[in-house]
């Protein structure tokens, strides 16, 4: 396998001046092309580990190694090519006058000529869905839309890694696919995703590995349909795993080896009808 | 089993409503009645106009966000077109979606009793309801603390406790749990539950289905300003056709259920939440099992 994007090694992370302790020897490798979600009550320690890869937050203790850069070394602007941050609410991250402006503020500042700036801004407003509404100011938009205009003015400075800090808050289940439909075929153009979330339906249809963390400790981390198998460890952080799997544990006479809803249907079936 | 009255405490009769400056009303001609008691909750996709609809229900609209309101709203016998905000804030609570921007005051018993100083509560009374909603909403030893220092879930709760210290009948909550983690809007949704068996009405706008299974009685379905169904929770929630077709994602355990009946195995009850489907299933795969 090729080298990780991210390495992170024996992260301690201790927020000063109340001391409290936010991370706890956090062990992590992330590939290039990876669909990873972080979940994990809130304080938990998943933003805190998420602001390591932009350099937002340094280690107290342990290295972040972001693209084979220290990134006690490296300026949030140098890591902003490489990794990109999405928040979770559109509305804080939103400041300009029209779409075109918001979306083009980051390779202005990452210093792009002219014509690429349009040529990107263009472009990365066209991935998103939202080309007609170049001219429009973004509080005119739509919750959805805003969300998706977030994601082109991070996508705009051309990172290869995307954190997306909680996606479909506040999106109903239409607007959270359409925001996740967008998010996989970025992954699938070979952007890495790092997602925190709520959402483990969200989390079991997407993500491929999963991490959890509690009380700052990561105390899972594998394929996504492995991960949520451990429903008693999963409770333990507060993390109630799909429905379907929840079901799966509580029907311990049966052993369901797909946990979605055409696995579960094909096992009762096979099960009734010999089919 | 708790008791549901068959005494209507919301009527809605006819009702549309267009903002000034809207250029389509938010909603139209809706009509349905809610007993004392019931625990309802309000689906839909975006733009649909649940909250539009629960802004009629306090009075917010038309008395703060004006426009063309045709219809009737009754709430508690009281007319929303003619009583005052104030006077309606005694009979609906209202909780929304960002607990932060509901909380002013600097410590939690300041946010309970500030709309009962406003209303001119005697002393005696509002200390009687201060401590009697903060046992409920389960923040008596954080009472003094600031809401900064609190978890989302335990803010959500203070709102909450604040709209209850007004003794309403209704309590409306429109996304309140959205932005909370898994264990906050279990906190939250546990106290409403509670409050509902005492006898309170709830109408709950929600866009988790598995949470409305486990505690709403009956589904209102909203689609671009219309109400396009109105039935138990159950006979919603197993009504695919209709919530694919609105984008709205059923329990999985309804959905395999649902898959099985069609594929011609006998379900005498569909399942909505977890524990119905274990039951479920397993019967099912006993019959299997014994043929």
């Amino acid at each position: 396998m090729s080298e990780p994007i991210i390495r992170v090694q024996g992260l301690w992370h201790v927020y000063m001046p109340m001391e409290q302790l936010a991370l706890k020897d956090v062990n992590l490798e992330i590939y290039p092309g990876e669909f990873i979600a972080l979940v994990g009550q809130n304080g938990s320690g998943k933003t805190t580990l998420v602001k390591h890869f932009n350099g937002l937050l340094k280690p107290t203790r342990g290295a972040v190694i972001v693209n084979g850069k220290d990134t006690r070394n490296a300026s949030v602007s140098e890591l902003a090519s490489t990794v990109g941050y999405v928040f979770q609410n559109p509305d804080h991250q939103i400041f300009a006058e029209t779409v075109r402006e918001e979306v083009s503020f980051g390779p202005k500042n990452l210093g792009f000529d002219s014509n690429r700036i349009k040529e990107t801004t263009e472009r990365v407003l066209a991935q998103v869905g939202l080309s007609e509404y170049i001219d429009e100011m973004p509080f005119t938009l739509g919750r959805g839309q805003r969300q998706r205009l977030a994601v082109a003015s991070v996508l705009s400075m051309e990172p290869s890694v995307l954190i997306i800090d909680e996606p479909t808050t506040g999106l109903d289940w239409g607007e959270s696919v359409r925001m996740m439909e967008l998010v996989r075929t970025l992954n699938e153009k070979g952007h890495t995703i790092i997602m925190t979330t709520h959402n483990m339906a969200i989390v079991a249809l997407y993500a491929k590995r999963v991490c959890v963390l509690r009380l700052g400790e990561k105390i899972l981390d594998g394929p996504t349909s492995c991960v949520f198998k451990e429903v008693e460890k999963l409770k333990t952080a507060f993390v109630s795993p799909p429905q379907l799997f929840r079901l799966s544990d509580l029907m311990q006479a049966h052993e369901f080896d797909d946990c979605t809803v055409d696995g579960v249907t094909r096992y009762f079936l096979r099960l009734l009808k010999g089919e | 089993m708790k008791e549901v009255y068959n005494m209507p405490v919301i009527e809605v009769r006819e009702l549309s409503f267009t903002y000034r400056n809207g250029k389509a009303p938010a909603v139209s001609d809706i009509s349905f009645s809610v007993d004392r008691g019931e625990f309802v909750g309000i689906i839909g996709p975006t733009g649909a106009g649940k909250t539009t609809l629960c802004r009629c229900l306090t009075g917010v609209v038309p008395h703060i966000y004006s426009g063309k309101l045709s219809g009737e709203v009754t709430v508690n016998g009281l007319d929303v077109k003619v009583a005052s905000i104030a006077e309606l804030a005694q009979s609906v609570g209202f909780v929304q979606q960002d607990a932060e921007s509901q909380l002013l005051m600097t410590d939690i018993e300041k946010e309970v009793v500030f709309p009962l100083e406003n209303l001119g509560i005697p002393r005696g009374e509002m200390r009687r309801r201060l401590e009697y909603v903060l046992e409920l909403v389960r923040l008596t030893p954080y009472r003094k603390r600031h809401p900064f220092y609190l978890s989302g879930g335990q803010k959500q709760r203070v709102v909450l406790a604040s709209a209850l210290a007004m003794n309403p009948d209704v309590l409306i909550l429109d996304e309140a749990t959205s932005e909370l983690d898994p264990v906050g809007a279990e906190e939250v949704l546990s106290v409403v539950a509670e409050i509902n068996r005492q006898g309170k009405t709830v109408i709950l706008i929600e866009h988790n289905m598995e949470e409305l299974a486990q505690y709403a009685d009956r589904i209102i379905v909203l689609d671009r300003g219309r109400l396009v169904a109105d039935a138990p929770s159950r006979d919603v929630l197993s009504d695919i056709a209709l919530l694919s077709g609105l984008q709205i994602y059923p329990p999985q355990v309804t959905q395999v259920a649902i898959n099985l009946a069609r594929a011609g195995i006998q379900i005498d009850r569909i399942p909505i939440t977890i524990e119905e489907a274990r039951s479920t299933f397993e019967e099912v795969a006993g019959r299997g099992l014994r043929g």
